[in-house]
């Protein structure tokens, strides 16, 4: 995908999409004129193979779904070195943001990566039991991505030390938990959160 | 006895980086006849002026020779430093150890060795150095204006309201230039129209300002404050003074079909035409080529029903011989014409954009036409093969600029912004189109320039890709257009309407031959040379001679006025003195020896050379000999070398100096 020709025209440019990651990120694609600052400071550009400048450039060109093919926007930690030092206050970090969520509901080929499967079930453990429950998100993530013993060497090392814990610890205060989750889907619904 | 003062500059690091001043200033103490040597950091700086002023005083020097920079650049500087101790100007002569030896050089040792035997041979040619009194010539106050563009326009507006007369002479049959060709101009969007015709209308009603429209300069003779210009009234077929501008003959004129070359060919014209109705002078021009009576002997449609009886078809050329005290050449630019140049020419068409032959493949100026209220298409974007809207606008920046290839190496300058306002003006008008760009580089340096380039991208939606066109080509009723985007790093491929391409600005045809009529240099693309690039930007080394605008290199409106202005404010300075000082370094005519050959009338490029008569007591005719007009003379020395007999002197550059120079070797 990353090296198709791409065809340009009102039909091929996605405006809409832009349009909803301007809203969502509450920022202008439209100003930046590609310097570069954000990906030469990024600590994860060399995983990305669309690094944040080229996201930038996509979304001004419209094309959503070269985006949406690859693994970057899963890549960024949310550091927000982009969005400090941008010369022309584009916030990249909250375009990453709207680009992820955007990508989550559109169920695009991203669906495939395992970080948005790693960050599903981060969420659906926490909203369980009020915190983390390591052994069962490493279990579920191996079986759920077909990779039955990854890291397992790791297991005994993590368990002597006390890291991983065989047994799930509930939260007591888990309906207070469950609330924000309610209200963050609330939210959703009427648009006023990612 | 000559008692020379030697002045070494260091010129900061310039020259003591690669010369060892305090050497030179030491062995120069030793040479016969100097009577004092030294060195400086700065020798034009004051301090230093003043440090050379002391030593004439002090030591009673008879000459001076300052070892710095080219004469150029200072040799007016120290001449007058001199001068204002009682000692003659011409008694002042530089060494150019910098061009000439420390820049050129990198061996310190044979470095100073070449600067010292450059200061030895200026010693030996100072000591012959006569003094020379001042040569005084009167100022014609009246002021040539060559080119009626906005130049033009505003260097003879600004002469003639600081009361002197101008003569303003333009190609076209209507003053206006490129700039009334234009919809509305950068970075105010203001409409060109109406801040140019009304500047138009000021030049022809100014009580001070001759305008021959439809003229072309023919011959230039003469000097700063002093010029001869003949210029050639091209036969307009049409009384200037009995016509009234009604219009009738082009509305009654059979020939309807010729392509109106200021609307770019668009539209068309008749053979009895104005270039554009807002045209000053209103009076029609017949072009013959096209005219059915010129051509076949029969139609006089146009005579039969004019009124004031204007038309006149053997109406001549007429030539004007107008005396002016300066000149400011104002004649413009055209834009580079992509379609395939004849064999042997340097710049070459494009053929991967269709050589011209794709009839919705056009240039920024006639792009212009289409959205100028006053074009062709009444100020909508419609695409010349069909009429139609284009939906897809692909603009092109870069076109022949910047590219070794083509033989044009330089930046246009003004496309990057007038392609920005061409996504705008098309935005205005077609909502539902979109703009797309191709370009290099943005270089919008320049007052509310870059924030109206981002306007364009931020609020009005052109698309700008980084990156080149390789090729355009048709496709149905489509132009596909293949680039790239080389901040994605992928190739791009657009279908278009309609494709505008921002191509080079070039001097006009024929600058070359106006520059050799004139007397002034010009670069290796034909654009006019200022005398010096930071400090002298308005003046041409020929004195007397002043640029204005874009025949001296691209440049915007703004620039442009600027420019202008500054010209005319150059020759109010020639006007505001009766008299012209000159420098005195011209030939002089041994006239005993002269046999009058006249090789050296022959030989002069300035028409200096004049008879004259030698006569013996009782009046009777002895011989005829040459007589050098020092008003005329530039001093270039051809005379010199040319004269079989010895007879032609040059001040400062006698055959006894340059032997003297080659002898101190």
């Amino acid at each position: 995908m990353k090296k198709k020709k791409m065809l340009i025209s009102q039909q091929t440019m996605d405006v809409d999409m832009v349009r909803k990651v301007e809203k969502l990120s509450g920022t202008s694609v439209r100003r930046c004129f590609q310097c570069g600052k954000c990906s030469a400071g990024c600590p994860m550009a060399t995983f990305m193979e669309h690094p944040p400048n080229r996201i930038v450039r996509l979304l001004q060109l419209g094309q959503w779904q070269r985006i949406l093919a690859g693994r970057s926007i899963w890549y960024c930690v949310s550091c927000e070195t982009c969005t400090t030092r941008c010369p022309n206050q584009v916030d990249l970090a909250s375009i990453m943001d709207a680009l992820r969520k955007l990508s989550w509901d559109q169920d695009g080929p991203s669906k495939e990566s395992y970080v948005q499967l790693a960050n599903k079930l981060f969420l659906q453990n926490i909203r369980t039991y009020g915190r983390q429950y390591e052994m069962r998100l490493a279990a579920v993530f191996n079986v759920k991505s077909g990779q039955f013993l990854k890291d397992m060497m790791l297991g005994p090392k993590l368990l002597s030390k006390g890291k991983l814990k065989v047994f799930h610890q509930k939260n007591r205060n888990i309906a207070e938990v469950e609330k924000i989750f309610s209200r963050i889907e609330e939210m959703r619904r009427k648009g006023e959160a990612l | 006895m000559s008692r020379i003062g030697v002045f070494i500059c260091h010129c900061g690091e310039n020259i003591s980086r690669t010369v060892d001043v305090e050497l030179v200033a030491s062995t120069a103490s030793q040479f016969p006849g100097v009577a004092f040597a030294t060195d400086y950091k700065y020798m034009c700086s004051d301090p230093g002026q003043s440090l050379i002023k002391k030593a004439v005083s002090e030591h009673r020097l008879t000459h001076v020779v300052v070892a710095a920079c080219s004469p150029r650049m200072h040799e007016r500087t120290f001449r007058k430093a001199v001068e204002q101790v009682g000692l003659n100007p011409f008694l002042c002569e530089m060494a150019n150890i910098r061009e000439h030896c420390s820049w050129v050089h990198e061996d310190r040792e044979e470095a100073t060795q070449k600067a010292i035997e450059i200061v030895g041979m200026l010693v030996e040619r100072v000591k012959k150095n006569r003094v020379l009194p001042t040569i005084t010539v009167p100022v014609t106050k009246r002021a040539l204006v060559i080119g009626g563009g906005i130049a033009g326009i505003q260097a003879a507006l600004d002469i003639a309201d600081a009361g002197h007369q101008v003569v303003l002479v333009e190609r076209e049959p209507s003053i206006g230039g490129h700039m009334a060709q234009l919809s509305e101009t950068f970075p105010t969007l203001d409409c060109s129209q109406c801040i140019m015709t009304p500047k138009m209308v000021d030049l022809a009603n100014h009580p001070n300002i001759i305008m021959h429209t439809y003229s072309e300069i023919e011959q230039v003779d003469g000097y700063i404050g002093n010029f001869q210009v003949t210029i050639r009234k091209k036969a307009r077929s049409v009384d200037e003074n009995k016509c009234t501008g009604c219009g009738i003959c082009m509305t009654k004129c059979p020939q309807k079909k010729i392509p109106n070359i200021f609307d770019r060919n668009l539209g068309t014209r008749t053979a009895i035409y104005v270039p554009f109705p807002q045209a000053v002078p209103n009076v029609p021009v017949i072009d013959r080529e096209n005219c059915t009576m010129f051509k076949t002997g029969k139609c006089g449609v146009c005579q039969k029903v004019c009124g004031p009886g204007a038309i006149d078809f053997n109406q001549q050329d007429t030539l004007i011989v107008e005396p002016v005290g300066a000149i400011v050449v104002a004649t413009g630019f055209e834009l580079y014409d992509i379609t395939e140049k004849p064999k042997g020419s340097p710049i070459k068409g494009y053929g991967e954009f269709g050589h011209g032959k794709i009839p919705d493949v056009i240039d920024g100026l006639t792009f212009e036409r289409l959205a100028s209220a006053s074009g062709p298409t009444g100020g909508k974007i419609l695409r010349p093969s069909d009429g139609k809207e284009p939906k897809q606008v692909v603009f092109i920046q870069c076109v022949g600029s910047r590219s070794r290839e083509k033989g044009i190496s330089y930046c246009s300058k003004i496309c990057c912004m007038y392609t920005a306002k061409h996504t705008m003006l098309y935005h205005h008008k077609v909502h539902d189109g979109q703009a797309y760009v191709f370009f290099m580089d943005a270089r919008v340096p320049g007052k509310s320039y870059d924030e109206f380039w981002r306007r364009a991208i931020e609020e009005e939606e052109a698309v700008y890709i980084r990156g080149m066109v390789s090729r355009l080509y048709q496709k149905g009723d489509k132009i596909v257009v293949m680039g790239s985007d080389i901040s994605v790093g992928v190739q791009v491929e657009i279908e278009a309407d309609l494709v505008v391409l921002a191509t080079a600005v070039q001097p006009r045809k024929g600058a070359d031959a106006l520059a050799q009529k004139l007397g002034i240099s010009y670069d290796k693309y034909h654009f006019y040379s200022e005398a010096h690039a930071k400090l002298k930007p308005v003046e041409c080394a020929t004195a007397g001679i002043y640029l204005a605008g874009a025949c001296q290199g691209p440049k915007d409106i703004p620039d442009t006025v600027s420019q202008a202005s500054a010209a005319a404010a150059k020759v109010m300075t020639l006007f505001s003195k009766d008299k012209l000082e000159r420098e005195p370094i011209v030939a002089r005519v041994k006239e005993n020896n002269c046999v009058g050959c006249f090789a050296c009338r022959k030989v002069c490029a300035y028409g200096a050379v004049e008879e004259k008569e030698i006569r013996d007591r009782q009046g009777n005719l002895i011989k005829m000999v040459a007589y050098v007009n020092p008003g005329v003379c530039a001093g270039c020395g051809t005379c010199q070398a040319t004269c079989p007999s010895k007879s032609v002197e040059l001040d400062g550059y006698t055959d006894e100096q340059i032997v003297a120079m080659i002898e101190a070797l």
